[in-house]
């Protein structure tokens, strides 16, 4: 099974004299009209916004090239084996598909816009159902598979026993109308991210809980072509939030923040009924009530990272700056966030588990970025780009913080937790 | 703050016809007429927020692409109004 | 058709390749070939396996651009030089196979001279970019093509590239000073206005600078450029104006052409069928009353008073012809997505009204503006005729925009839909003659074939020696010195006559 180009699934059916189709006879007959108008227009104007582009000059891996491709394989040029291992070079940033003209000028005008980020994660999972795994991948998710969690920590285990252990001492109960999800990274990796978000609602008197029995959110394994188990653990943790009487998914991780809101809803259909809320947009609106009061000075000389699964794929920009700007002390050198349709850290997608040295060198070009604005801190507000960010600023002597951290610390808030690996 | 709901999000508002090929859902918002988009083509499913997403990156698209090329926009309307005053004060209509 | 090479010569050519450059410069799988296979134009997509070459290099420097010239020079097999790969006339296409030199690694900004006002580039660099670099200096480099948010330094030399504001800076060849190049013999030279690299005007020896700049790759492959910079202009105007019939809006596109404003960053006449293209999905045009039959826009650039003055004499003299302004709103929403309107698969109809997922082809060409009406009805009678013969075509109407600042000639253009995924060879070739009809037009009517684009497609390109005349023969013997064994860019403009 693929996912579809339409978001409802409106493949083209097999011609009534013909033997069934083949998975890759479904997968071009659903992405035949979507590739072909990237190749009829011919823009590349997503070329210079990609970030793999940007670091390799190669155009076998351009967004463009993707979608030509298909057409391609229409043709009977090539097939899957030919393409899989090109898919793995994209970050799905989502910065192709949004400045992309088909989408940014007519998109919405036709309900019909460029979508490659579900193109790249339909190629590798036809490439996985036709056998031909990336090794990384396979190995990681495997251990995912294994452990109901990533393996984030490397060799040190991650799992049920220890999903909640970020939260020791914080006193969260279990279950309630709203729980917080918290991801994989920064359940195990960065956990002073969760420990500084969980603090910050139990401060503004926002009533929640944890999961029962939290299963990585399957969005990771969707992205690298591993559909179906990303299926499995989806099924889990809506069944998990439906026996608990779950109303809302409290989200702290952009990378679920997308899974919950189109994942999901295209897994589950109607039946997927629950609030999702991105915590990002809780807090600002808590400032704006006066629930928050950020009040310790943070003297610090800052630019924002736009995470790119919120100000791309989402258009959340202005909640994160309005919360910076809250914060006393600070120094903000503010880049606007359409110049950052062409930023990234490199830490999506599955890159640096397939492909470490290309989200080292895209890491390093957005430290540069955030060393032109003569900074000593990079704030982000996704700790899956955390770790790649935190590893390139030190080369910068740039500090990489994440902005629910910072929050905390302005509002007297003891985080606790760790910001990487022990 | 909006949260996101599966089915607020795919319910689109009435649609209302503009002209033979355009309907509008959203105020100042235009989408081709459906039916243009029946043979050789299909709409998407198409969630509220990506709609509205589009609309707003689209106008900062267009605010960074001014900033890009020049300091400051000269607006037209304050120069037409310059040309009409000056045009009916030389015409002695004033 | 022209067959691949035989595996035993790609496996010669790859080893030669490899003793110059490291390995990941030199890429030979089936989609590093394909996608340097074809450009934005409109394409025979049922014939892409026929222009597939058979390995590509993606080097790093200029020495690695000569090193893989040598080897092909070697071999005596096509190299083909490909930069941002998105012109319109299938420059940086490898028609005879080969190899595709792929540029764009080479991207780095070497220079910004702050004081003679300059920019030293790779030309794997892309104009926008490059501006944002230059941003904080209070520079711009301001060669802006429709393409500008992908298109790169190489292309627009390789094409001679025209902009849209070029009648306000100038287009690519008075924006490049100079440039370094690679011969098809692998050496590398130095092109400029005489032996400066910062000179804008030299009287010393040949004006070699016009002859390689234009020659869709097939006299050598510049590797690095030095670009004029001018200040980044305080402010912008930017104007449309709504009128009721296209004979006031010609009228009023040539006054604002003529009227010797310094700011005057150009000027654009948009006709009737084009006004009704608009309508199908702009927001700007949608709520426009049917009596809108023709636009005019017009930008300036500048210093603020300076900008000032000019719009206010522009909207001046449109307001006196009758001109409607269509207020700041649209006027400065449209300019801004002057790169972005132009290319949009879904605008295609079919004769039934039904939307079709169309390639955009732009048949452009230099007109003197007493010419235009006459050009734009042939034109139109051309594409008409097509589209009843084939329902894969669609009229997307047409642009004239001034090339300079006295008004004297306009890149006049005529945007075809062309619904490439139903293409067979008797459309294609069908869509080919109409092409030659176009080109023969503009030549009947005292122009050039292209303005901005190159004119090395089928169709048009038979008839480029008719325009150039014993400059043709020029061409011929310039190319068979420069390239004694013919493989830059082989099959392009022609130029194979000179070895005949």
């Amino acid at each position: 099974m693929t996912l579809d180009a339409n978001g409802n699934g409106s493949g083209e059916s097999a011609p009534l004299d013909a033997s069934p189709p083949t998975p890759t006879d479904e997968f071009v007959g659903q992405w035949r009209d979507a590739a072909y108008n990237c190749f009829s227009s011919g823009h590349k104007f997503c070329r210079e916004v990609c970030p793999v582009t940007q670091v390799t000059r190669n155009d076998t891996w351009t967004p463009t090239a993707f979608h030509a491709n298909v057409v391609a394989m229409d043709k009977g040029e090539l097939d899957i084996a030919d393409i899989a291992e090109d898919y793995v070079n994209c970050t799905q940033c989502g910065a192709c598909e949004l400045r992309c003209p088909n989408t940014l000028f007519t998109g919405d005008f036709y309900r019909f816009r460029t979508r490659t980020v579900d193109l790249v994660k339909s190629v590798r999972t036809l490439a996985v159902d036709s056998g031909i795994h990336q090794p990384k991948w396979q190995r990681w998710n495997e251990l995912t598979d294994q452990r109901t969690h990533e393996p984030v920590l490397g060799d040190q285990p991650v799992g049920q026993d220890k999903v909640r252990d970020w939260a020791d001492g914080l006193g969260i109960p279990i279950g309630g109308d709203d729980i917080l999800f918290v991801d994989c990274e920064a359940a195990f990796y960065r956990t002073s991210v969760s420990r500084a978000v969980a603090q910050l609602l139990q401060m503004a008197g926002h009533e929640f809980g944890l999961m029962e029995e939290q299963w990585c959110c399957g969005g990771p394994a969707a992205e690298m072509g591993y559909r179906d188990q990303a299926m499995r653990f989806a099924r889990h943790n809506l069944d998990n939030w439906k026996a608990s009487g779950a109303k809302r998914i409290l989200v702290l991780d952009p990378h679920d923040y997308i899974t919950f809101t189109e994942d999901y809803p295209r897994y589950f259909g109607a039946e997927f009924d629950l609030e999702v809320v991105l915590v990002i947009e809780l807090f600002a609106q808590y400032i704006r009530e006066g629930k928050l009061t950020p009040h310790v000075p943070i003297e610090r000389t800052i630019t924002y990272h736009d995470p790119c699964r919120l100000n791309k794929r989402k258009g959340v920009w202005k909640e994160p700056r309005e919360i910076l700007r809250s914060i006393p002390g600070l120094v903000f050198n503010d880049v606007d966030r359409v110049t950052q349709w062409a930023y990234c850290s490199g830490g999506g997608g599955g890159l640096p588990i397939e492909k470490p040295e290309l989200t080292r060198l895209i890491s390093a070009s957005r430290l540069e970025k955030a060393k032109e604005q003569a900074v000593d801190t990079l704030v982000s507000a996704c700790p899956w780009s955390e770790r790649p960010l935190a590893e390139a600023g030190t080369a910068h002597g740039i500090d990489v913080v994440d902005l629910h951290e910072l929050l905390a610390e302005s509002l007297g808030i003891i985080v606790g937790g760790q910001r990487g690996a022990q | 703050m909006t949260a996101y709901q599966y089915d607020r999000e795919n319910t689109p508002p009435r649609a209302i016809k503009v002209t033979d090929g355009a309907i509008t859902r959203f105020d100042h918002v235009y989408e081709v007429a459906p039916e243009l988009m029946q043979e050789n083509i299909t709409q998407q499913s198409f969630p509220n927020w990506d709609t509205l997403r589009i609309v707003h990156s689209r106008a900062a698209y267009l605010a960074w692409m001014h900033s890009h090329w020049a300091g400051k926009i000269v607006s037209g309307e304050e120069l037409l109004r310059e040309v009409i005053a000056e045009q009916v004060f030389a015409s002695g209509d004033i | 058709m022209i067959d691949p090479l035989p595996q035993t010569t790609v496996d010669a050519v790859v080893q030669a390749l490899l003793r110059v450059l490291p390995p990941d410069e030199v890429l030979t799988s089936k989609t590093d070939r394909m996608n340097r296979a074809r450009v934005p134009a409109p394409f025979p997509v049922h014939r892409w396996g026929e222009r597939v070459p058979d390995l590509v290099v993606l080097p790093r420097s200029s020495a690695g651009v000569a090193h893989a010239v040598k080897v092909a020079n070697d071999f005596k097999i096509p190299i083909v030089p490909r930069d941002g790969g998105t012109g319109l006339t299938d420059g940086a296409m490898p028609e005879r196979r080969g190899i595709v030199l792929d540029l764009k690694r080479l991207n780095e900004i070497h220079e910004i001279d702050l004081e003679n006002r300059t920019a030293t580039v790779g030309v794997g660099i892309n104009m926008l970019k490059l501006n944002e670099v230059l941003s904080p200096y209070g520079l711009i480099y301001p060669d802006d093509p429709a393409s500008y948010p992908c298109s790169l330094i190489g292309g627009r030399i390789g094409t001679s590239g025209w902009s849209l504001i070029g009648s306000r800076y100038g287009h690519s060849r008075d924006l490049v000073l100079s440039f370094e190049m690679v011969t098809p013999t692998g050496e590398i030279i130095f092109i400029g206005d005489g032996g400066g690299q910062k000179v804008s005007k030299s009287s010393s020896g040949f004006q070699l600078k016009h002859l390689f700049m234009g020659h869709q790759g097939t006299l050598g492959i510049a590797t690095r450029a030095t670009l004029k910079l001018h200040p980044k202009p305080e402010a912008e105007f930017s104007a449309f104006w709504a009128f009721s019939d296209f004979d006031t809006a010609y009228k009023t596109v040539g006054a604002l052409a003529r009227a010797g404003i310094a700011t005057f960053g150009g000027a654009v006449l948009f006709d009737e069928w084009k006004v009704e293209y608009l309508r199908r999905d702009d927001e700007a045009y949608i709520p426009q009353p049917s009596s809108v039959r023709a636009l005019v826009c017009a930008a300036a650039y500048g210093n603020e008073d300076e900008t000032r003055a000019g719009g206010k004499r522009m909207m001046g003299i449109v307001h006196r012809l009758g001109g409607r302004y269509l207020g700041d709103e649209i006027s400065q929403g449209d300019w801004a997505a002057r790169h972005d309107r132009y290319a949009t698969p879904l605008h295609g109809r079919t004769l039934n009204g039904q939307a079709a997922l169309m390639g955009w082809h732009c048949e452009d060409a230099a007109i003197n503006y007493t010419n235009l009406p006459a050009v734009r009805i042939a034109w139109h009678e051309i594409i008409e005729r097509l589209r009843r013969k084939h329902d894969l075509f669609d009229d997307w109407g047409m642009f004239s925009y001034t090339s300079g600042n006295t008004g004297v000639d306009y890149l006049t253009e005529i945007d075809v839909g062309i619904w490439e995924q139903h293409l067979k060879e008797e459309s294609w070739l069908a869509f080919v003659d109409a092409k030659r009809e176009i080109a023969a037009v503009a030549l009947a009517h005292g122009g050039s074939i292209s303005a901005c684009h190159g004119s090395c497609r089928e169709g048009e390109v038979d008839l480029v020696p008719q325009e150039l005349g014993g400059g043709y023969d020029v061409m011929l013997a310039i190319k068979k010195v420069m390239d004694p064994n013919n493989i830059m860019n082989p099959g392009k403009y022609g130029l194979d006559r000179a070895y005949a």
